[in-house]
């Protein structure tokens, strides 16, 4: 059974906002990956990943989403989450990621803190 | 749902990529019709997620097979309750030398986290061990926290 991730990728200002949609596991961690080191690569210092229709996740795709964090912060910038499920949020704090990334409620007040207006 | 034998579910599952997707959405299915919580039920499929990678990833077993058994019960004040057992018959591992591999290696380590995921969203967790294989036997109840 196949479970693919999409990714839509919405460029802003200083970096970009990233859409993800469905099973964030190694496969999806490693699309996610991509996409964030062609926005680091073309010079993107801050991310924004919406997981706002992304209802599980497991370790292997959790690990993922700590490198490419570690990777953002040896380059200067920052990734921060937005609309997270409770579980997914609960997830991320067991494996330490939120200790690396921020984590915001919702979009908006993601947006304005991060300065990635449309 | 109101026959005890219509709560049991057994699967025989193949090791292949994403098939713990369809014992979470099994078992989701189960504790929605018990009447489980939605918050509940995901954590309950996220242990299960990491269970049966856990099994696909490291049991090494010849059978390339999970088993999984699925019992939905009340409580005595009529909250819903599931037990789960995920069975590989596999090599087996040593639960101690896991548990303190995850300790040494800090927050900072990225990966080996499947087990601390899995007791910290399950209310019960009991694993049984040997060289003929492991079986996880976890609990969801929809009154504990």
């Amino acid at each position: 059974m196949s479970e693919e991730l999409r990714v839509a990728v919405d460029r802003r200002n200083s970096g970009a906002v990233l859409y993800t949609k469905g099973y964030i596991n190694n496969v999806g961690g490693e699309e996610i990956a991509n996409r964030a080191y062609e926005l680091m690569d073309g010079g993107a210092r801050t991310l924004l990943l919406n997981l706002r229709e992304t209802k599980i996740v497991n370790s292997i795709g959790i690990s993922i989403l700590i490198e490419i964090i570690e990777k953002m912060i040896d380059q200067g910038g920052k990734i921060a989450f937005c609309c997270l499920t409770p579980v997914i949020h609960k997830t991320f704090q067991i494996m330490g990621l939120a200790n690396y990334a921020t984590i915001y409620p919702d979009e908006e007040t993601a947006v304005k803190e991060l300065d990635l207006q449309p | 749902m109101t026959d005890t034998a219509e709560r049991q579910m057994e699967l025989i599952l193949p090791m292949v990529a994403d098939i713990e997707i369809a014992a979470a959405r099994a078992a989701g299915n189960l504790a929605r019709e018990l009447g489980m919580s939605g918050d509940k039920i995901d954590e309950m499929t996220h242990a299960i997620v990491e269970a049966c990678i856990n099994a696909r990833e490291h049991s090494c077993c010849a059978d390339k097979r999970i088993y999984l058994r699925f019992v939905g019960t009340a409580d005595g004040d009529c909250s819903p309750r599931i037990d789960i057992w995920i069975t590989d018959h596999g090599r087996g591992f040593d639960v101690q030398q896991a548990r303190s591999r995850r300790q040494q290696l800090g927050p900072a380590h990225k990966r080996g986290w499947g087990l601390q995921i899995i007791e910290a969203h399950m209310d019960e967790v009991e694993i049984t061990t040997s060289p003929e294989g492991t079986t996880i036997h976890m609990v969801k109840c929809e009154k504990k926290s």
